[in-house]
């Protein structure tokens, strides 16, 4: 598993692109809410490269459009990107090994998509790492910016009544599964599909940060009396 | 006060993920972490597909057709491997069974 692909930039890019096709219809939806929310295209979509967070940048417009004041609007979406503290702890070690700028930029990329192939395809060699990684941020940005500016021009261009938002959790669920290469890999996804259901009504989807930690403690304490 | 809160938001993300990488860089992991770091990929997973497919009243908005969907997808992507597979098998599923009920 832990060997570094020929051309790790194309792998990068290639493995990104696929990951982008649920996020289409996400940009258009992004696109309406900024509609809604009576901002100004421009300045909705510089969202997209200063936050680079589709669900933190849909929470944030969200709000505003429903009146909210800054400092909630902001907290909640804050809260909503609350798992990329997550992904930043996940991924420090692998980043021990990479210069300092890589930190920086390789930061502004990591988004849940970019996260989950650098789980999937761990690369221990430190430059192919960080081609990868690059290319697959970077690949998934340009998209982005590209379609957020489609969207907000264009609004609600899909009808709703196709249900392709259904993409976002279809993929997700493949990406969960490519993600959980053991069976204990595959009991913890589970006890964190039950555990976020549970805590479904929390506000802000903070659920998702205690139900994964929640998990992952569960799944250390059963791992610890089965060795002991 | 929107660019305020455009800023001050695309600010507080960047922290959130640069915060670990740099305060741990010269961290020395213990196993038992490195260990707990494994399951976060697949329970993050798990966890956004749920918080989709729940209402933000903590409903489960999900019918015959979603979950189907889902089970193909997963069973696509856990012997296939590839994403584009899973996408089709699941969207196919989805719309095939809301088009008969």
């Amino acid at each position: 598993m832990n060997t570094a692909p020929n051309r790790p930039a194309l792998r990068g890019s290639l493995d990104a692109l696929p990951l982008f096709i649920p996020a289409l219809p996400f940009a258009f939806v992004f696109g309406v809410v900024v509609a809604e929310a009576g901002i100004p295209e421009w300045l909705g979509w510089s969202s997209s490269p200063v936050i680079f967070g589709g669900a933190i940048q849909v929470t944030l417009f969200t709000l505003i459009g429903e009146g909210a004041s800054v400092a909630a609007a902001v907290s909640a979406a804050l809260i909503v990107g609350a798992r990329h503290m997550l992904y930043s702890v996940t991924l420090a070690p692998r980043f021990q090994n990479q210069p300092g700028w890589f930190r920086w930029v390789g930061a502004y990329v990591l988004i849940d998509q970019v996260f989950v192939l650098s789980q999937i395809k761990p690369i221990d060699e430190p430059v192919a790492f960080r081609r990868y990684f690059l290319s697959a941020g970077f690949t998934f940005w340009t998209l982005w910016m590209i379609f957020t500016a489609v969207g907000v021009v264009l609004g609600p261009a899909i009808p709703p009544e196709w249900g392709v938002e259904f993409a976002a959790p279809v993929l997700f669920v493949s990406l969960m599964m490519a993600a959980s290469d053991r069976r204990d890999k595959l009991a913890a996804a589970a006890l964190a599909m039950g555990l976020t259901y549970l805590l479904a009504s929390l506000p802000n989807r903070a659920g998702i940060l205690i139900a994964v930690i929640a998990s992952v403690a569960i799944m250390l304490l059963a791992h610890r009396r089965h060795s002991s | 006060m929107i660019a305020l809160a455009i800023l001050l938001t695309g600010a507080g993300s960047y922290a959130m993920r640069a915060f670990f990488i740099f305060a741990l860089a010269r961290y020395a992991f213990p196993p038992i972490l490195l260990r707990a770091l494994e399951y976060v990929a697949p329970t993050v997973m798990a966890a956004l597909v749920i918080s989709m497919l729940t209402t933000p009243e903590g409903e489960l908005a999900a019918g015959l057709p979603e979950v189907l969907g889902l089970v193909c997808a997963a069973f696509a992507a856990k012997t296939t491997g590839n994403h584009i597979l899973a996408l089709i098998a699941g969207m196919g599923t989805f719309w095939l069974i809301g088009a008969i009920i």
